[in-house]
């Protein structure tokens, strides 16, 4: 089988496309078709018709074989053309139907019939190291393709993943501009690192996948099984994420514009008491803890300030280019695209505290140097290069943290306070306070007013406006991703490729620090300037056999491969103290005088090197599309391990069966089943993310003591080695088997796959359960285990109604995820903490990981005899600390009373259910897409409230607090003593996170050809757009969607939420 | 036969890829080295290995999450302070600990880990000092023996914390499993591994101007005197008391005139200092994200006062290790040493107009020989409150008096040869102001209670002597409703450990 680039089409543009092309090939037609003189002198005219309708097809393109004669069908559906000979071959080809060649054999009159091409069947899928026909392949695959990506206009690769794939979940970590999400292939599958693999175009990428300008992508494959996975072997346990880069369709030179330019605002306040509610609540915390009356007259308040309007930024900016010219001839195969996408973000983008812009270029070239049919060894040669570009800069605020961050903050801070001091009663009290601590105020960097100072008494939440205020890093990244690989055909279809990869990056952070005071724990006296720069480059070298053959009915592919790899790099990093001047303008090192030995800090390293050495091969097999087996084996070696166990073996083995293919139920099948595929596959794949050298000690410089008197004292420097070494160390190892079937349902119009998976992965590298006597930290051993069960469905339906055509896809993945053994001898991991409320989360042998860690609740004590009702078997009283409006504790543990042993499972942010569902409709020019996502099970813990802080403002639930019997029995009593521990880690912090949110409507237009022809425009289409336009959910803070750090899933602290978008946008075609 | 070409070379580069795989999966550290036998070879990387073994005497004020610093965690044990902070919650171990409430999950963890620390690095010293190839005979004694009284140090702490513990003198391998030792086993491996060092007289019995923080002679023979007078083996005390002669004899060290001085920075490594823990704030690096790295210590923030205002000689802290009133009380009014060693906040007031927020367990008495000077962290880096320059004062001169003054009681039958034990107790007394009185075991217990109060000996004292079940009783005052019994005398052993020691640490029973 010999692999062209890939002609794909998408159903829902199907039909567009068509239309577009019978417009052209009309307006061709009529201008040149008609004019075109041949010298040759064997006419032949005809008609092409649609096999089912019988209608005539406009624009059929009618080529001479071997020649560059060539016309289309006109109005009529027919067409005329002088061949040279009379034994000619004429090849009819139409986008969406399957070509067809004609022998003339002398005939001058045709009638030719094409059929549309259902391509579900036909659809090459990209696996590892080459592709297949997706009626054999026998691994449980995803796909999305430039179509889907088009529809949600996304600005990473993630955001193409979400709600478009089975088994993938992808939560996005913030709304900042350029935020990436958490991406997890079929579960959670090790406490360590479980991000997948990306390879783009053959190309594994390290750090950073948001170089990738989503509209330069053709295709996107996730290997979900290990069947699939195991060519990657030792990076697959995670899963593999395979993206190939969009390469030259037609022959016609193509030129693409896109266009979008789109307005971001917040789709949601969090509901927060205003300044009347607030000084109520706070009188009565305050009296109820015997500290009086805080304000005489709360109601005369009023509103006091909405914080969260001050710091959102509405309309926030957002917009898009992108320039692609692409095509090809018998020789030479090109796409070449220039992007720009900058966006402001909804806090802090107004102040130029969280923006992002990315400039992405890309040239992907293929050459056909030597294409002989002379002999049948070294007979086709091709070369191709892809070549990209991208230069990021970025600014970000802190997200998602209670510890005074600018949304944090604002949900916090008190109503009561004003943002700016603009009287002169207010200017007098901040220009005290600073003579107090001998600080400098912050002014509204937009407008150079002076701002409120918070009190002592709000810790690190101090006023946002003058956090947003304060200058912020910069970082910079500027990457190449370069692969360029010749493939050689040795022998009939036996190829030899050699492919050299490089992805080179640099990236950097640049700021500096002013002399301010916000806060008792938010101030800095003295100015500094930092930088940092690293660079890494990391080269691939890959060598491949393939054999591609079919006797009789037997058909084989055979991989055989090589590949290595090496990363290397290196950092450098300074501060100085005592700028000359705070001028960002000149916010570099050289700009700061510091020469006290703490005012210059540098420090810088090469990178530890790592390699990766490996080889593979696979097998791949059919008898006549009805039994389809596959093998695969990866050894990997790699530098991260000790001498003992460098090498690893990852096999897999996958089995398929084409039941519609065999004849006997090929005869006896219902009509509408059109396709039955079942499909069984099993496989070990690993994962090698581990701090290198784990396998030795090595010097640990730093550990110093000074001797000597006062300040004379001198620093000595102390090495010691770097930990307990464990020389045994290995790969984590996966183990997954997969059971899948296919159905194809009314010729293939409605497909459906269903998936059942188990994945265990073993030997998770974990610290060593052993005694802390050693004197030195304990070494990694290969002891946990963890286990993820889950069922993956897919279904998608085309039709057509009345000139309407419809496409509908879903999709829904349940996940099961246990684990199953820490390794550590206490059998549970404490994970995050949340101010007072002590430990939130949790790894815990057993249960799922990680899950919200707290105390049961079971209702709110309305009076004394309730609290003194309730007693443990000795009579005593479970909870003799309580007074009436406090919370009632389940005794978890049943030891009579209630303390940290009652804690338990109260959660999980990881969902049972994720699912996505998307909508297109066309009708004559318009079209209409949706993509829906959400997700079921899955809980939230809203930690964003600072239990800790007593004279912070609360969440508008707090206003329905116990009061008095029977006025509350979900929220507690509010007071500043808190002797029952009412607002320790609890299921009162825990929120349903169940959502459904429209994440991408658009509509869009293509105006006619008749008018755009005239500006030689071959097509333009309009649209509007909005993302994240409805959210379905329950939960009342920012976003449902949160993620930040591998445990901390579902932990709200101020989220920066994403946010709704309407975008106008433009497609135009040359 | 071109594929057989063809097919053959790539066989064979494969081939030849293959033979240097293994080099290519071999890579080196861009900057660091192995630090095994072919690192620590040479003196200098010898004085490195030493100089991580000082390290961790620096992690007791904060290192892994807890506030261990050497004399609060002794103190609050006895009658002398109590925790403080901000409620019975706030460092709850010390609480615990305070109440003789420990429990293997709360209980001074840290220090456990710190002191294997400094015995793991220790030990590393010693097992590869015979490799340094550029070190004389004399220079390999002398790091051995400072080496060995680290690591001595080190288990003498874990000895007097817990008593029962792994004692080992060779770092442990696979599966790192070490057998508890009980603590008489314990103190005999400590003590005959110190006299062994002290009598070879290697070390300087005080260290040159520059080296302090070193162990010395006179530091060895300190630590020796401690353990053999807490463990009451009076097989030993002759032996302890020559030490004792020898640090007096040797004329290199005397009583500072000035008491108050000596908590000063100025007064830090003075005639008096035996041995101190050094803390630095100038260029201090420690902070709560390093708080292992070197610098000042956390220490005199904690116990300092809250929201101090108006003071112009100390700053303000978090209000831990409140001092009890009968700690001031117990001192004649014209003790020289109550107000240098004790604040009573009211007096204080009165003469500089300073005010304060009391937290939990206040009593207006401040631990004043380590609060936190005002400047005392100029200089820092990292952290301010982190990067206090008070050192740690661990053995002083004026001790060396009176362990020889109690051991010339303990070797004579309680009596006075010659004076000499009555002459070491005038000499402390007079340097405080105070008459003479007459020498007697139970005068010279309770002139240590005055003399060290707030330095960690308190608590130790009252358990050698007997008297811990008497004194350390329920009350309020202290806040405490359990009182103290013999079986408190050895803290529970860390939980975790016990759980990973796989059946070789039996817990307590506290």
């Amino acid at each position: 089988m010999k692999k062209k680039p890939q002609q794909r089409c998408k159903c829902h543009d199907l039909h567009l496309n068509k239309l577009f092309i019978s417009l052209i090939s009309t307006v061709i037609f009529l201008i040149i078709g008609t004019l075109s003189v041949s010298a040759e002198n064997h006419p032949v005219k005809g008609t092409v018709i649609d096999e089912k309708t019988n209608s005539t097809l406009i624009g059929v393109s009618v080529i001479v074989e071997g020649t560059t004669v060539g016309t289309v069908t006109d109005m009529n559906g027919n067409f005329t053309i002088n061949v040279p000979s009379e034994s000619s071959i004429l090849k009819f080809s139409y986008i969406g139907y399957t070509s067809q060649k004609v022998k003339l054999n002398g005939q001058s009159e045709l009638k030719v019939t094409l059929s549309e091409n259902l391509k579900n069947l036909d659809e090459v899928i990209v696996v590892g190291y080459g592709t297949q026909k997706k009626s054999v392949v026998t691994a449980a695959i995803s796909r999305v393709s430039s179509d889907d990506i088009v529809r949600v206009a996304p600005m990473r690769i993630e955001d193409a993943l979400k709600g478009t794939t089975s088994g993938v979940t992808v939560t996005a970590s913030s709304g900042q501009p350029g935020a990436g999400s958490q991406v997890r292939i079929r579960g959670i599958g090790t406490t360590n690192n479980s991000d997948p693999l990306y390879v783009v175009d053959g190309m594994p990428i390290s750090g950073g996948i948001d170089y990738l300008n989503p509209r330069d992508i053709q295709s996107i494959e996730v290997l979900k099984d290990a069947a699939s996975g195991a060519i990657y072997g030792a990076r697959a346990a995670n899963g593999v994420i395979l993206v190939t880069t969009k390469s030259g369709k037609s022959q016609k030179m193509s030129v693409t514009y896109d266009f979008s330019y789109g307005v971001q605002s917040p789709w949601k306040h969090r509901s927060v008491l205003n300044a009347a509610q607030y000084a109520v609540m706070m009188n009565e915390a305050s009296v109820d803890a015997g500290k009086g009356v805080l304000y005489a007259d709360p109601y005369s308040l009023g509103k006091g300030t909405d914080w969260q309007s001050e710091v959102f930024n509405n309309n926030a900016p957002k917009q898009q280019h992108q320039i692609s010219i692409s095509g090809s001839n018998d020789k030479i195969n090109y796409y070449l695209s220039a992007g720009y996408y900058s966006q402001d973000g909804i806090v802090g983008g107004n102040f130029d505290r969280s923006n992002y812009e990315r400039y992405t270029i890309r040239s992907n070239t293929s050459y056909e140097l030597l294409d002989t049919k002379e002999r049948n060894f070294l007979n086709h040669f091709v070369f191709n290069q892809n070549v990209s570009y991208a230069s990021i800069k970025s600014r970000g605020i802190s997200t998602n943290s209670e510890y005074g961050s600018p949304l944090g903050s604002a949900m916090v801070f008190s109503p009561l306070l004003d943002p700016y001091a603009d009287t002169p009663s207010e200017i007098a009290a901040v220009n005290k306070k600073m003579a107090d601590v001998n600080g400098v105020p912050v002014r509204d960097s937009r407008t150079g007013t002076l701002l409120n100072i918070a009190g002592d008494n709000y810790n690190e939440i101090t006023n946002p406006i003058g956090q947003l205020s304060l200058p912020n890093d910069i970082n910079t990244s500027n990457k190449f991703v370069a692969n360029f690989s010749a493939e050689l055909t040795l022998w009939d279809n036996l190829k030899f490729k050699s492919s050299f990869g490089n992805d080179l990056s640099f990236w950097e952070t640049n700021g500096y620090n002013v002399v301010y005071y916000l806060g008792k724990s938010n101030n800095n006296s003295r100015s500094s300037v930092h930088s940092t720069m690293n660079r890494q480059w990391l080269w691939q070298l890959e060598n491949t056999l393939s054999y591609d053959k079919k006797i009789y009915k037997h058909s084989f592919n055979i991989v055989l491969g090589q590949s290595a790899q090496k990363q290397t790099g290196r950092y450098l990093s300074g501060t100085r103290y005592l700028m000359v001047a705070e001028d960002p303008s000149k916010a570099n090192i050289d700009f700061a005088t510091g020469t006290a030995a703490g005012d210059q800090l540098v420090s810088g390293s090469a990178q530890d090197p790592s390699t990766l050495a490996s080889y593979f091969g696979r097998i791949s097999y059919n008898f006549d599309e009805r039994y389809m087996l596959q093998a695969t084996v990866r050894q990997d070696g790699s530098s991260n391990f000790g001498s003992n166990n460098k090498w690893a073996t990852f096999p897999s083995f996958s089995l398929g069966w084409n039941l519609t293919n065999e004849s006997f139920i090929q005869n006896s099948k219902p009509e509408w089943l059109s396709s039955t595929k079942i499909r069984a596959s099993w496989g070990k794949n690993g994962n090698q993310s581990i701090t290198p050298f784990s396998y030795v000690p090595l010097t640990n410089q730093g550990n110093n003591y000074d001797f000597g008197q006062g300040e004379s004292a001198v620093i000595v420097n102390g090495v010691k080695p770097s930990g307990t070494p464990n020389p045994d160390l290995k790969w984590e190892e996966s183990v997954q088997t997969d059971f899948g079937i296919d159905f194809g349902f009314l010729n293939n119009s409605l497909l459906f796959t269903a998936d059942y998976y188990s994945k265990t992965t073993n030997g998770m590298l974990i610290t060593e359960p052993i005694p802390s006597y050693i004197g030195e930290s304990k070494p990694l051993g290969n002891v946990g285990t963890m286990s993820n069960k889950g069922v993956e469905l897919e279904a998608s339906y085309r039709f057509k109604v009345s000139g309407f055509n419809f496409s509908v896809g879903a999709n829904a993945s349940y996940l099961y995820n246990r684990l199953t053994d820490l390794g550590n001898e206490t059998g549970y991991g404490n994970l995050d903490t949340y101010a007072n409320a002590g430990t939130i989360s949790r790894a815990q042998n057993g249960y799922t990981y990680p899950f919200f860690y707290g105390k049961k609740t079971n209702g709110i004590f309305q009076n004394w005899a309730e609290i003194n009702a309730y007693k443990n078997k000795q009579g005593g009283l479970i909870q003799p600390s309580a007074q009436p409006g406090d919370v009632r504790f389940v005794d978890v543990n049943g030891d009579g009373k209630i303390d940290d042993g009652d804690r338990t499972m109260i959660g999980k942010g990881m969902p049972d259910w994720t699912y996505g569902f998307n909508l297109n409709v066309n009708y004559k020019n318009f079209d209409l897409s949706m993509v829906f996502q959400g997700t079921i099970g899955n809980q939230i813990y809203d930690a964003t409230r600072r239990t800790d802080l007593p004279s912070i403002n609360l969440p508008s639930y707090m206003w329905g607090r116990w009061t008095g019997e029977g006025t509350s029995n979900s929220i507690p009593r509010f007071s500043w003593a808190d002797n029952n521990g009412n607002w320790l880690s609890s299921d009162l912090f825990v929120k349903n996170g169940d959502y459904l949110r429209l994440r991408n409507i658009q509509l869009g237009y293509t105006l006619p050809q008749r008018i755009t022809k005239k500006v030689l425009i071959s097509s333009l289409r309009l649209y509007v757009s909005a993302e994240n336009l409805l959210t379905f959910t329950k939960y009342e803070g920012f976003d449902p969607e949160i993620s930040a750090g591998g445990t901390s899933i579902g932990i709200d602290r101020g989220i920066y939420p994403q946010a709704r978008t309407y975008t106008f946008g433009l497609n135009l075609k040359f | 036969m071109k594929k057989l070409i063809i097919l053959s070379s790539i066989v064979i580069s494969a081939l030849s890829l293959n033979s240097c795989t293994d080099n290519f999966l071999t890579v080196q550290s861009a900057s660091k080295l192995l630090a095994d036998g072919t690192y620590y070879n040479t003196k200098a990387h010898l004085t490195e290995a030493l100089v991580a073994a000082y390290d961790p005497l620096k992690w007791f004020d904060y290192s892994f999450g807890q506030y261990e610093s050497l004399p609060f965690v002794s103190d609050v044990m006895s009658d002398d302070v109590m925790t403080g902070g901000s409620d019975q919650n706030d460092c709850l171990y010390l609480h615990k600990m305070s109440n003789y409430s420990a429990l293997p999950t709360s209980v001074c963890s840290n220090s456990w880990t710190i002191c294997y620390s400094g015995v793991n690095r220790s030990n590393i010293v010693l097992q590869f000092i015979n490799n340094a190839a550029d070190m004389t005979d004399a220079e390999k004694a002398e790091y051995k023996a400072e080496a060995t009284v680290l690591r001595s140090f080190f288990y003498k702490v874990l000895w007097k914390y817990w008593g029962n513990i792994p004692y080992y003198e060779k770092n442990l391998t696979s599966p790192y499993l070490c057998q508890q030792s009980n603590h008489d086993q314990v103190y005999g491996k400590i003590a005959a591994a110190l006299e062994t060092i002290i009598d070879q007289k290697v070390l300087p019995v005080k260290s040159a101007s520059g080296s302090e923080g070193h162990v010395t002679q006179a530091m060895a023979e300190m630590l020796y005197a401690e353990v053999v007078m807490y463990q009451n083996d009076n097989t030993r005390y002759s032996k302890a008391l020559g030490y004792m002669k020898d640090i007096i004899g040797s004329t290199k060290y005397s009583l500072v005139n000035d008491y108050a001085s000596m908590w000063e920075s100025t007064g830090e490594w003075g005639t008096e200092s035996i041995f101190e823990i050094n803390y630095t704030a100038k260029n201090g690096a420690h902070d709560w994200g390093s708080a292992i790295a070197t610098g000042g210590s956390v220490y005199p923030k904690l116990i300092g006062i809250n929201s101090l205002n108006g003071s112009p000689d100390y700053v303000g802290g978090w209000g831990f290790e409140p001092v009890c009133k009968s700690a001031y009380t117990m001192f004649d009014a014209t003790d020289k040493r109550r107000d240098a060693s004790i604040l009573n906040f009211a007096t204080y007031a009165t003469v500089t107009g300073a005010s304060y927020a009391p937290r939990y367990e206040d009593t207006g008495y401040f631990m004043r020989k380590y609060l936190p000077r005002v400047g005392g962290n100029a200089g820092y880096t990292a952290s301010a409150d982190m990067n206090y320059n008070n050192n740690i004062r661990v053995y002083r001169y004026a001790e060396t008096l009176l362990n020889a003054a109690e051991l010339t009681l303990a070797t004579n039958g309680g009596a006075d040869a010659g004076g000499q034990a009555q002459g070491y107790l005038n000499t402390v007394r007079s340097r405080a102001g105070l008459a003479t009185i007459p020498v007697s075991i139970d005068n010279i217990m309770n002139e240590r209670h005055l003399e060290f109060v707030g330095e960690g000996k308190r608590y130790w004292d009252l358990i050698r002597s007997g008297k811990a079940s008497t004194v350390l009783v329920p009350g309020s005052a202290l806040n405490r409703t359990v009182g103290w019994s013999v079986s408190k005398k050895y803290l529970p052993l860390p939980q975790s450990d016990v759980d990973s020691g796989q059946g070789t640490l039996t817990q307590n029973n506290y």
